[in-house]
């Protein structure tokens, strides 16, 4: 047949069509995946601001634990014990993710730096239930149950980030403050310390920062480390409690007060995680507008 | 330190001293210290873990990969019922996960305007850092009984029936809610932003040049990244994935709280499961003998050698891309 | 500049030093003033059965005695087990009775009995907002998986003017290892043969629903509660208190007398009439013949150390178990909160076995 109309579906000319249209539609499908990758972040920020203001209020933040009979009582001090297992955690890794990306940027192709850069991103794609029995069985085996062993899991689980940025931003330093420092006869650990570190500063920052922001809701490697509390403490030696585990056990209880608090509890760690990730991006974003 | 005494003056010391005094010496050890202890933590923890799981190891051997059959209070340890269920919540999550990554990395790295680039491959990165346990909550309160529930019912009522379609067991009933399946839908909105943001750093590692090739010989934008960019960074997108099955393996608390906790092997993606992340974080507390203890320790073994392989091997993937275009960027993660 | 790192350094280093040895300071501090608020924890872990009632007395006392905190993590009967074998606990909670092998592995363990309470079977299922009526062959049915489906006549035979739907029975069990396990198995190896032959009593068992794709798991107390909340057509053994503060239906049962029993202070009170304490203090009273005894009933324990090396601990804890077993206020919480207390025969011998724990071989209650 040659009719005018079936010459728009054979030919050349068709066959163009075709493919304008299978471009069309291909491309539109990418945006499509787009937004509805983004549709669970929605979700799930609508859902936590919801379900978790109605428990939210200054009672809540600044009681502890009280057995539902008498109205369930608050999280200060899964908050408390929260900041002690992040801060101790952080205390561990960022001298020692620090030093050890200074060694890596100092020996970037020799066996072992490439070495530590390969164990870096193993250790941060471990299982993080892993790294609790792992720290079990080298410290609760002997001692019980501590806030020292939760905080030592948790630094194994900040180190590969801390490392990673300050070595990123260690690499983005220009080399001629290095070499002029070196040139004016400062030894090498000046130099890092005193003209390298201050210029990564911002580096090491958003690293710890983003680091925190992981293990803050981090609950399977607290689980046989830390166990958890209901009671405020702040001895090292002890089960502590923490706001992920609080989380966890009110979410998986019936009660329905417990569940409004693990929504609430959901919001405090959710709020903490984003404004610690998008001042990270803020900084980073900054940083390299004041570096151009 | 350059001393601006004359050389015959300078009151004579070792050299040991004096390297010690301008301090590079205790500097690099304490770097190299550092550095080891990364590599020592990793080899610790495999070596930790094998020693502890040397009861069922010795007692069983390889069979304990294979044994259907968990029972503790027999002192029966086989841990195929998690291995399996943990294959089938990762296989479920990058059915879902890949193409609907590769869509976002192609449309962030090809299509979106370069403004809109950075926001929204920020927000999709967001996805990653919402905690487990708040996305096990969710599952519980939200996601199950709006999505999974009536997902479920639907492929149980469409293609569950046993005598219309006996090849096809994986949507076969009952199904309440908590499952395989839901499980696996989790997991793969937790592992999306991974594998996009592996994908779209390879896709923007391409040369200019291929595309431009392409686009002189007339290809649509279509062809031109199905064609000739996508084939250029396939190594680099696969080894995104492998981190991608790579992080699934190990997630605990969102697949804990969705699964259902039932150690028996289903061909039904609707019936619960167990995986072997959860089963450690399930039943450490009670692992009274010796024996129970070592079998979840094992288990525990098999998740950190698979994980380190994964990781060498989507390493591996993701640096040889980069290596082919030098001044792009790769090996994020 | 090099002292101004070092000092920075020594400040770090020092820093890290005092915070690990500030507990060991200030508790040498403590013990000699004593009664610091908060200065003597107690830890605990184990049975999720008489978690509410634990955590409510520990709260009291810690309103009594402010120097005395105590934690009690729950996690189930076989987590308080093996913690307190393994010392990184200072008691633990059980319902699961201690084997002879847990005593040739720890002969320093003492279990002590201190209330009773119902496992009851809650359900969830849409259309039906009352209680139900079960006997003993139905349940044993149920969890051995022959009966599918609520339509299912037995169900109907035994409530007569309740309309069932075609719902699948989802069966919910414990996925840890739970003396609440182990009360409800005794009970259906009691009433059951088929069950008795096939998965047996224990803290955990292999569930003929899980190869049957209906089971589910849910972990402690909470959690079977919460996963039968969760899922329309579920049934689950849970303690009674779980069932009842968090509006759970849940059924009447016939018991061993052929009497419609409700799981109430009254009926877990009528199963423990004459209960026979062996010589390690335990006792079991599933099933019993007593017309108004809820079948499936049991005694809670706390399992405690013979001897101490902390007396400051030692002495507290032997406080508090007193005054949670005989002092009026405790008592009454218990009763609130659906625990039926000790029987009054039992009392004096319990009391005695606790006030002979010891520290470093001396005893430490006063009285």
């Amino acid at each position: 047949m040659n009719t005018p109309a079936a010459r728009r579906w054979t030919g050349a000319a068709a066959r163009e069509r075709k493919r304008r249209l299978v471009n069309i539609l291909m491309l539109g499908l990418t945006g499509l995946a787009t937004l509805l990758a983004l549709v669970p972040l929605a979700w799930i920020l609508a859902e936590v601001v919801a379900r978790g203001s109605s428990a939210l209020n200054v009672e809540f933040l600044t009681q502890t634990f009280k057995p539902t009979s008498l109205g369930g009582g608050g999280i200060w001090h899964a908050i408390v014990g929260t900041a002690i297992l992040v801060g101790l955690a952080s205390l561990l890794a960022v001298p020692i993710g620090i030093l050890a990306a200074f060694y890596v940027v100092a020996h970037p192709n020799s066996a072992m730096g490439l070495a530590v850069r390969f164990g870096t991103d193993v250790l941060s794609g471990l299982p993080s239930i892993v790294v609790g029995l792992f720290i079990y069985t080298v410290l609760v085996i002997e001692r019980g149950y501590s806030a020292w062993a939760g905080s030592l899991a948790l630094a194994i689980l900040m180190l590969p980030v801390v490392t990673r940025t300050t070595e990123e931003m260690l690499k983005l330093t220009p080399q001629s403050l290095r070499e002029a420092s070196l040139g004016l006869g400062a030894p090498e650990w000046k130099t890092t310390f005193s003209v390298m570190l201050p210029a990564a500063l911002t580096g090491v920052v958003t690293g710890l920062m983003l680091a925190v922001a992981r293990v803050s809701g981090e609950t399977a490697p607290l689980l046989f480390t830390a166990l958890g509390s209901n009671n405020l403490s702040v001895a090292l030696d002890k089960p502590m409690a923490s706001l992920p585990l609080t989380l966890f056990k009110y979410a998986v209880d019936p009660s329905k007060t417990r569940n409004a608090q693990a929504w609430a509890i959901a919001l405090v760690i959710v709020a903490l995680v984003l404004f610690l990730n998008i001042g990270a991006r803020l900084i980073a974003m900054w940083r390299s507008r004041m570096m151009r | 330190m350059i001393s601006t005494q004359p050389r015959a003056t300078r009151p004579a010391s070792s050299p040991v001293v004096r390297a010690l005094q301008h301090g590079d010496i205790p500097y690099r050890g304490v770097i190299a210290l550092s550095a080891l202890a990364i590599l020592g933590l990793v080899v610790g923890v495999g070596v930790m873990l094998w020693i502890y799981s040397e009861p069922t190891r010795v007692a069983a051997g390889w069979s304990f990969v294979v044994e259907t059959e968990w029972n503790p209070v027999g002192e029966v340890f086989g841990a195929a019922p998690f291995i399996l269920g943990t294959l089938n919540t990762s296989l479920v999550a990058l059915i879902v996960a890949f193409p609907l990554g590769l869509g976002v990395a192609i449309f962030l790295a090809e299509l979106c305007p370069i403004r809109l680039r950075a926001l929204l491959g920020f927000m999709v990165e967001l996805l990653a850092a919402i905690p487990s346990v708040v996305y096990g909550a969710w599952g519980i309160f939200v996601f199950i009984p709006a999505f999974v529930q009536p997902l479920g019912d639907f492929l149980m009522n469409k293609f569950g029936n046993p005598s219309r379609f006996p090849f096809l067991p994986i949507f076969q009933g009952p199904f309440f809610g908590a499952s395989t399946l839901a499980a696996g839908l989790i997991l793969a909105v937790m592992i999306l932003p991974t594998i996009s943001a592996i994908s779209r750093d390879v896709l923007l590692a391409v040369p200019r040049a291929q595309r431009e090739a392409a686009l002189a010989l007339g290809s649509t934008r279509w062809e031109t990244i199905w064609q000739v960019v996508l084939p250029y960074g396939l190594s680099g997108i696969l080894g995104g994935i492998i981190l991608g099955l790579g992080r699934a393996l190990g997630e605990t608390m969102a697949v804990t709280m969705v699964i259902g906790n039932v150690s028996q092997i289903s061909a039904s993606l609707l019936s619960p499961g167990y995986s072997m992340a959860s089963v450690i974080a399930n039943e450490w507390g009670e692992s009274r003998t010796p024996m129970y203890a070592s079998a979840l320790i094992e288990i525990g073994l098999l998740l950190f050698v698979t994980s380190l392989l994964l990781n060498i091997v989507a390493r591996l993937l993701v640096w040889s891309v980069s290596r082919r275009n030098p001044d792009a960027g790769g090996g994020r993660a | 500049m090099r002292s101004r790192t070092l000092f920075l350094t020594n400040l770090l280093a020092l820093a890290l030093i005092v915070s690990a040895c500030a507990p060991a300071v200030t508790s040498a501090s403590q013990s000699r003033s004593g009664d610091a608020p908060g200065s003597v924890k107690l830890n605990a872990s184990g049975a999720t059965f008489p978690q509410p009632l634990y955590e409510d007395w520990a709260f009291a006392y810690n309103q009594l005695d402010p120097s005395v905190e105590i934690n009690y993590a729950g996690g189930g009967s076989g987590q308080g087990i093996k913690d307190i074998k393994a010392g990184t606990v200072d008691f633990a909670g059980s319902d699961a009775l201690l084997k002879d092998s847990d005593y040739s592995e720890a002969p320093n363990l003492q279990m002590i009995p201190t209330v009773a309470g119902a496992v009851a079977l809650a359900f969830n299922v849409k259309g039906i907002t009352t209680s139900i009526t079960l006997d003993a062959e139905t349940v044993a049915q149920i969890y051995l998986g022959k009966i599918e489906k609520w339509s299912d006549p037995a169900l109907a035979k035994l409530n007569p003017g309740v309309s069932f739907p075609d719902t699948p029975i989802n069966v919910v069990h414990r996925s840890d290892g739970s003396g609440t396990t182990n009360i409800f198995t005794l009970y259906l190896s009691a009433v059951s043969l088929e069950w008795k032959q096939g998965p047996g009593a224990g803290t955990a068992v292999d569930w003929p629903v899980d190869k049957l794709g209906r089971g589910q798991g849910g972990k402690g107390n909470p959690g079977v509660a919460a996963a039968i909340q969760n899922t329309n057509g579920a049934i689950g053994y849970v303690e009674l208190a779980y069932a009842k503060t968090n509006n759970i239906l849940y059924a009447k049962m016939i018991n061993a007398a052929g009497k419609t029993v409700e799981a109430s202070i009254p009926s877990t009170v009528a199963a423990i009439q004459d209960a026979r304490f062996d010589d390690k203090l335990t006792a079991v009273i599933v099933n019993r013949q007593e017309p108004a005894a809820w079948p499936i009933a049991g005694f809670t324990y706390l399992i405690v150390n013979k001897d101490y090396k902390d007396c400051k601990k030692a002495s507290k804890l032997v406080g508090f178990i007193n005054w949670a077993l005989t002092n009026p206020g405790a008592v009454d919480r218990a009763s609130k909160l659906l625990y039926a207390p000790l029987p009054k025969e039992a009392q004096p011998k319990v009391l005695e076995t606790v006030n002979k724990i010891t520290c470093d071989g001396k005893p430490v209650a006063t009285k």
